[in-house]
């Protein structure tokens, strides 16, 4: 008796836990099951919340908070005048223009991976870029053509803001940061231009700074300039060249100027350029046509009135 | 914000995304009077839809396959691996650290062969110093320690230091190449008795 | 007639932006005056009729009364910008596999190309080197078109066409930087693409670059043609030509100014200093196309020589 009792508690002790496994383990594939359920309606969860706060659905308000709400988007409107979504407006060069910049940065950037700003290596590395390393050629190609096609695109925008007076009141500071960045943009085209440290970048850098030379008071061949005591090492060009002579400093100081001197400052005057398109007032037009006899007359001798405290 | 009833909005369904040209936003979706055409219609949308994601997409992702393969050059000019290193008679029995500095290698003689041990520590990478007060190689960085024949037996090191491959000339010089190693990985049979990696003297 | 000289320019890898431009420029340009004359057309038309002026919404395009004023970023705006990037992507992908960017012979100090050329975008100002001196070409002008472009807003007193298209309402503004923008820096580029050869040398489309012409073009100066010869009369004479041109030009330029009863009200409202600053932007400007004139005409290099500089 007590063997079978004893055998019975042992085989019921056995039973048992096989039995409470076989219970617990169905239970949690349930509680699994129930678990991979809830996944499916991915968008509920604490991880998808956590990244996307905002719901994107087709209403007029998810369509607004769509742009509010986006760090990339959010330099836009909720909202535009319905007209000036057409391209014959705007031309969309000014787009066109920021998006080339990012293209030339990116390719930019990988282009630096294969590149020694020294005069023994800078022409051997191109070479080598075209020839060994995969895409290399494509890469350099796209940059550069990219570059030359944001001069162009950076003209038509100022030709576009020209003809539609979008520089207008309260716009006139804008255009002036516009003319600041087409300049930085022909800088960066310029500097990049000696990197490969061929005969066309070495002699287009030594025309050029050689005009720097015949500056005014700055350049040591430049009206009055030796009269101020400027000489071929100390004047405006050989603080551009860190020399006398376009040689190793040049191709340097060029490197660091085009990848990282002028492309913070560029970025710097295109933050305030998109900013002041917001805050004059959006995208200029299309404006509707105002007739000649609606313009108001300026009293004559009248004080301007000041920037009113607190804002517009 | 501007006061435009929503309800004016809502009305109008959202233009697909994909158009060929921009047309003036706002008009009116086709009107579902012939269920037929609209659903056609709406077919021919998403077709539109499918194909220009599927070319984005594929672009991006064919641009992705380029961005990485374009960190693995062709053909790398990097220092060449192999010098010579003098007559076997020019070394008496014994670990020769003459060629450390110029070559990162330790010539090891022993009364019936010679090899050259690569002086790279198995752990971590470092060059191990020839300690002979102690009779070891130890390696600063993280303290392994190895024999007179680079087997290692102290520290971190999971095995012995790797040998670089030797060979004579002509003219009975050895000429040692670091671009080609044997080792002795643990668990493996090892790899120090193959040819070239050492000279009998 | 050498055509193959022709397509040698046009198909140089770093010629082709401007080959580019020779498309683009008119074709924007065409654009924008269509847009201009539409707007022009219904200007007129709300002039003629008081009641349409009050009633009418003011724009060239599609309207209904019933739709929205204003749209939704998203989708409207973001699909264009998309379809814009898509697009621009595709020509720079296409440009970047047919055509390779340049790499001529490693750098070398002692041996010039010819032509040594700048990049194509500042070709205006080395062909301007043709007519002034290089601090006057390459760092007083460049200054004087920055800091004039950068003027414009700030001298314009005309409140019309401020977010339209117009000729009709901004006639002398328009000819003004078309001029600037057009005829002169485009031209200039154009030249120092297509017609300016080996030596800097002046060869017409179509005519073979031969390195080994000769140009025998001998230059003289005012002074020169007066026959002064002191360093003192040199510099007078220059400065009271100089003087003279400022007055002439002035004098043709303010003209234009007060020339109809448009242009006299909005004279009327500009300041003492924007009308200055307007006048000397506009006769420094011209002071371009005249130099190129009567070097061409009459082969004089330079009007004004002083010790320290020459113009």
């Amino acid at each position: 008796m007590a063997d079978e009792n004893g055998n019975g508690k042992e085989q019921k002790g056995l039973t048992g836990v096989l039995e409470k496994v076989k219970v617990d383990t169905r239970a949690l594939k349930d509680k699994a099951a129930e678990e991979i359920k809830t996944y499916k309606e991915y968008d509920r969860t604490q991880l998808y919340k956590s990244v996307f706060r905002v719901k994107h659905d087709e209403t007029p308000r998810g369509r607004a908070l769509g742009i509010l709400t986006n760090v990339f988007l959010h330099l836009h409107p909720a909202k535009i005048n319905r007209d000036a979504v057409r391209y014959s407006y705007t031309w969309g060069m000014g787009g066109i223009s920021f998006y080339l910049f990012i293209v030339l940065t990116f390719t930019g950037v990988l282009l630096m991976f294969y590149y020694h700003p020294t005069k023994g290596q800078a022409f051997r590395d191109i070479i080598y870029l075209e020839a060994d390393v995969p895409f290399g050629k494509l890469l350099r190609n796209m940059h550069r053509w990219a570059a030359h096609l944001m001069v162009i695109t950076v003209w038509l925008h100022m030709f576009r803001v020209f003809l539609t007076g979008s520089y207008k009141k309260p716009r006139e500071f804008n255009w002036v940061v516009g003319v600041v960045l087409m300049l930085f943009t022909l800088l960066l085209s310029f500097t990049g231009y000696l990197l490969p440290d061929d005969q066309l970048g070495f002699w287009a850098v030594t025309v050029g700074t050689n005009m720097a030379r015949a500056t005014p008071l700055l350049g040591h061949e430049g009206p009055f300039g030796p009269q101020l005591g400027m000489n071929p090492f100390n004047d405006v060009r050989f603080a551009l060249l860190g020399g006398s002579i376009v040689d190793a400093n040049a191709l340097l100081r060029s490197y660091i100027w085009h990848c990282i001197g002028i492309p913070l400052v560029i970025s710097l005057f295109m933050a305030v350029h998109f900013w002041r398109v917001r805050k004059d007032g959006g995208i200029s037009g299309p404006a509707p046509v105002m007739l000649e006899s609606e313009i108001k007359e300026i009293k004559r001798g009248a004080v301007a009135a000041p920037i009113k405290a607190g804002g517009r | 914000m501007s006061d435009s009833t929503d309800a004016t909005v809502l009305s109008q369904k959202p233009k697909p995304e994909v158009k060929a040209a921009p047309t003036p936003p706002g008009k009116p979706a086709p009107k579902s009077t012939s269920p037929g055409t609209a659903q056609g219609e709406n077919e021919i949308f998403q077709k539109r839809r499918h194909i220009i994601w599927t070319c984005i997409i594929g672009y991006l992702g064919v641009s992705f396959l380029m961005f990485l393969r374009y960190f693995f050059p062709r053909a790398l000019f990097e220092p060449s691996t192999v010098f010579k290193i003098g007559y076997p008679s020019d070394f008496s029995i014994g670990v020769d650290t003459k060629f450390q500095k110029a070559y990162r290698v330790a010539v090891v003689k022993e009364p019936e062969r010679l090899f050259v041990i690569f002086l790279k520590c198995t752990h971590l990478g470092c060059t191990p110093d020839w300690k002979p007060a102690e009779d070891k190689f130890k390696c600063p960085c993280h303290g392994s320690g190895y024999t007179s024949e680079g087997i290692n037996f102290e520290g971190p090191a999971p095995r012995p230091m790797d040998r670089a491959h030797v060979e004579l000339d002509a003219e009975g010089e050895m000429i040692v190449d670091t671009g080609k190693l044997f080792s002795w990985f643990k668990g493996e049979p090892s790899h120090f008795n193959d040819p070239g990696a050492y000279i009998t003297v | 007639m050498d055509w193959h000289q022709i397509w040698e320019i046009a198909s140089t890898p770093d010629n082709v932006p401007i080959v580019a431009l020779l498309f683009l420029v008119p074709f924007y340009t065409w654009y924008a005056f269509r847009q201009a004359r539409a707007n022009d057309r219904l200007i007129g038309e709300l002039e003629a009729s008081p009641e349409l002026a009050k009633s009418h919404h003011r724009k060239t395009f599609p309207f209904r009364p019933e739709w929205t004023r204003e749209v939704h970023v998203w989708p409207y705006l973001l699909r264009i910008e998309f379809l814009a990037a898509i697009i621009v992507t595709v020509i720079l992908m296409i440009w970047s596999i047919t055509l390779n960017a340049p790499l001529e012979e490693p750098a070398n100090p002692n041996l010039t190309m010819n032509p040594a050329k700048d990049p194509w975008y500042f070709l205006g100002l080395q062909e301007m080197l043709v007519y002034f001196d290089p601090w006057m070409a390459g760092v007083v002008l460049p200054s004087l078109i920055l800091v004039g472009l950068a003027a414009i807003p700030y001298m314009d007193e005309n409140p019309l066409g401020a977010g339209y298209y117009t000729l009709k309402q901004r006639k002398w503004a328009i000819a003004a930087f078309c001029f600037g923008f057009l005829v002169l820096w485009l031209t200039m580029i154009f030249i120092g693409t297509f017609i300016r050869g080996p030596g800097w040398m002046w060869f017409w489309p179509g005519q073979t670059w031969d390195h080994s012409r000769v140009v025998f073009e001998v230059n003289r100066d005012l002074p020169d043609l007066f026959n002064i010869t002191g360093a003192w009369g040199k510099g007078i004479l220059g400065a009271v030509v100089m003087a003279i041109y400022y007055g002439v030009a002035g004098w043709l330029v303010h003209k234009v100014i007060t020339l109809n009863e448009f242009n006299r009200k909005i004279y009327r409202r500009m300041s003492f200093l924007q009308y200055l600053t307007l006048q000397f932007f506009l006769i420094t400007m011209l002071l371009l196309p005249l130099k190129i004139f009567i070097r061409h005409a009459f082969r004089i290099k330079y009007i004004w020589i002083t010790p320290w500089f020459n113009i």
